[in-house]
């Protein structure tokens, strides 16, 4: 009878019938344990990033600004009718599409086209791999230190490599010109980018079993037929979630063009990020949380589609 | 269990407690009776200078037992954030680095002790030079920090080029430098004139022509004033400079040079690309370990303007001291050491224009390229010392915007005028307001 009780009450009957050993693993001792291991990464997130958070969320409703803290009133959406009604507000929106667009497009091409070559097995390809994947390792801001100087018109590199081989016939003034910094500094990203699609696609694809290829090849597929129907196909989901994550680091990426540029020659190489920057420089912390803000607004759009599709795929 | 619980909940309240800041103060008493210990932050840190500094920091102990010195040396880029920070929390610091822009602000907050009280009996104030005493007390009366030494701009120049160009000496005047500078260029050579700086904090080049342009009727407590009141951008002394000085990029500097910023600038010169340099004193080091000899370079006074005077506006920085020390006597103290003959080996060791009048009759300062800063020190008719407002809370703003319209000017997307009138109607409104 208790038995037909039990199946009648539905998702109760359901718990009532769960082996008894792992009622006893989830008892309030092993709760509280639980709780206590958890509880050092919980104050740690809430100190370190939600209070932030919160403190940063305030100062873009206020007038905060360095050189006077006595006094911080409360000014509503001031700072963001302050940055939209500011000149260079369209250029900086415009030229962080262009930085993304421009940084990812080469990164992924390139970087697929490394990864495929890094899968197949020849002499030496660890030692290649290590030097390919190095410029990973390297912090953002010396890769634009070391571009900076690469580029620099004069005794740089990269304008005596284009005269040496008789491409162009005088310096070309790269990091002076307004549009030809905006290249310089997506050119250095491409490099600095490149390998991170190289080690996500390469394991992807080492995740592809060779019996496809070879079932294709005995059918007479070619490469771009291997390509387009095995390979990409099967790694779809790792591909488009690496360009979702990519998307959300370069948005968010200024060191490259911070050393580089400045975000200049006047202002042509602004992002949204570099401009935050600049606002902070300036003591403007009301400024920079608004753009931070605003910042957060389009990054929360690519991670919710990040995020969805990495739920999808988990369920798949 | 039950102890392994209360163990991990003891553990995670001790993490939740250091995480939440229960720190203690800057200064702290020794165990040992008495000892006081200060806590030092400095600045524009870097290796060399720090081990000065610990050098010094150590004859300071010694002459005064019981007050130890903990030197805090953030890396430069993060330093002036980090202080801030300190002070904003009122602990971790008795003792900092005040620069010229920060002062404005960390006094602003109330983060700064005001030590023109403890000066008045301290028997070195008398030693300093009338520039260091008028930073030392401000126009306000307020001793906010005692500089260490200063920055003032002077021409580097390479004697074998200038020579090879037919000239007989380095340019004394604005309109020398653009001739001089514009017979050296030779792009085909990879030979440039002048290091023109159109990238980060160009404004005090800028200014310099501006200055020595607008110099007989200069407000020398604020040199972005003339003497009627108006601002300097509104006359027409500064469209004849402004049109010189863009000369001077058109026909002899580098096309790049406008986005040029310091480590540009001082790179060219030193790897001999370019003939003429406006920096700091602290360029002599850097020079003297390049690869240029001796024979081959020298540094001349600030250029002057068609009055044959020039303003020589000087930056600077020093010791201060925290509003929120519990030890601001024995911090005073360090202020006032420092301060004292320690400034001129610190000055030495740092290219720096020293504070102690005495140090002109040093013969370390008498020859080579100090010559001309005893030139200019010794010749105030000439170069004119004025102030200029760099202690304003929009500084670095005014920094950046005045980086930026250069810029446009430069590119051919502005006109000087219009960047003048741009400039004065920016700073009339500043003071107005």
């Amino acid at each position: 009878m208790s038995s037909l009780s039990g199946e009648t009450a539905g998702g109760v009957g359901a718990r009532r019938t769960r082996p008894a050993g792992r009622r006893r693993e989830f008892n309030g001792r092993t709760a509280l344990t639980m709780l206590a291991f958890l509880a050092p990464a919980f104050v740690f997130v809430l100190v370190f990033t939600y209070y932030p958070l919160l403190v940063g969320g305030q100062m873009a409703f206020r007038q905060w600004s360095l050189w006077d803290l006595t006094s911080t009133p409360f000014i509503g959406w001031g700072n963001f009718q302050t940055l939209m009604a500011d000149p260079a507000f369209t250029r900086v929106m415009w030229n962080s599409v262009i930085w993304v667009v421009g940084s990812l497009v080469p990164q992924f091409i390139i970087g697929f086209l490394i990864a495929l070559a890094l899968r197949k097995k020849f002499r030496f390809r660890g030692l290649y791999q290590a030097v390919v994947f190095y410029p990973w390792a390297v912090s953002g801001f010396l890769i634009g230190i070391l571009f900076r100087w690469m580029f620099n018109s004069e005794f740089g590199v990269v304008n005596d490599l284009l005269m040496r081989f008789g491409i162009v016939e005088a310096p070309v003034p790269w990091l002076a010109d307004p549009d030809l910094a905006l290249v310089a500094v997506i050119v250095a990203n491409v490099w600095y980018g490149v390998t991170f699609f190289s080690i996500m696609i390469l394991a992807a694809l080492q995740s592809v079993p060779d019996e496809l290829y070879e079932a294709a090849a005995l059918d007479g597929a070619g490469r771009a037929r291997m390509l387009f129907q095995i390979t990409i196909p099967t790694i779809r989901t790792t591909l488009v979630l690496t360009v979702l994550l990519r998307v959300i680091w370069i948005f968010n990426f200024p060191d490259i063009i911070y050393a580089m540029t400045g975000g200049g020659p006047a202002d042509q190489t602004q992002i949204a990020t570099t401009w935050m920057i600049k606002f902070t420089q300036q003591g403007e912390y009301g400024l920079a949380s608004a753009l931070g803000f605003i910042t957060m607004g389009v990054l929360v759009v690519f991670t919710g589609l990040y995020l969805a599709l990495l739920t999808r795929e988990k369920k798949s | 269990m039950r102890t392994k619980i209360t163990t991990a909940v003891a553990a995670v309240s001790a993490l939740a407690l250091a995480l939440t800041g229960c720190a203690g103060g800057g200064g702290t008493d020794g165990a040992d009776g008495g000892e006081v210990t200060l806590q030092m932050v400095e600045s524009l840190t870097n290796p060399t200078r720090t081990e000065l500094l610990k050098t010094m920091l150590a004859d300071f102990e010694e002459a005064n037992p019981g007050i130890k010195v903990q030197l805090v040396s953030p890396p430069t880029e993060q330093a002036d954030q980090k202080i801030q920070q300190m002070l904003q929390s009122g602990s971790g610091v008795d003792v900092l680095e005040v620069r010229d822009l920060t002062v404005g602000p960390f006094s602003n907050n109330g983060w700064l002790y005001d030590m023109a009280g403890d000066l008045e009996s301290w028997d070195g104030y008398e030693n300093l030079t009338d520039q260091a005493k008028s930073f030392t007390i401000d126009s306000e009366g307020k001793g906010y920090f005692v500089p260490y030494g200063f920055y003032g701009l002077s021409l580097f120049y390479r004697t074998d080029l200038v020579k090879e160009a037919g000239f007989d000496g380095a340019p004394k005047t604005w309109d020398e430098l653009v001739e001089q500078a514009t017979a050296i260029q030779d792009p085909a050579q990879n030979r440039y004139g002048y290091a023109f700086r159109g990238g980060a904090n160009s404004i005090g080049q800028v200014m310099s022509i501006l200055e020595a342009y607008n110099a007989d009727n200069l407000d020398a407590e604020n040199a972005y004033k003339v003497t009627s009141g108006d601002s300097i951008f509104s006359t027409p002394e500064s469209q004849t400079a402004i049109d010189k000085y863009i000369e001077l990029f058109t026909t002899g500097s580098p096309e790049s040079s406008v986005a040029w910023g310091y480590a540009e600038m001082v790179q060219a010169f030193t790897n001999g690309s370019t003939a003429f340099l406006l920096q700091d004193p602290e360029v002599i080091g850097v020079v003297n370990d390049s690869s240029l000899t001796e024979d081959q370079w020298s540094v001349a006074p600030n250029l002057v303007g068609p009055t044959g005077k020039a303003a020589w506006p000087m930056a600077t920085a020093g010791w201060g001291v925290a509003e929120a020390s519990e030890h601001k006597e024995e911090a005073v103290k360090l202020v006032e050491w420092l301060s004292g003959d320690a400034s001129t080996t610190f000055a030495k060791e740092n290219s720096l224009v020293p504070i102690l009048a005495e140090a002109a009759d040093d013969e370390f300062f008498k020859t080579g390229p100090w010559a001309a800063y005893v030139e200019m020190t010794s010749a105030p008719d000439t170069y004119l010392s004025v102030v200029e407002p760099r202690g304003s809370s929009w500084w670095t703003e005014w920094s950046q915007r005045s980086e930026s319209d250069l810029q446009q000017v430069l590119l051919g997307k502005m006109s000087t005028a219009d960047l003048l009138s741009g400039w004065d109607q920016y700073w009339t409104e500043k003071w107005e307001a």
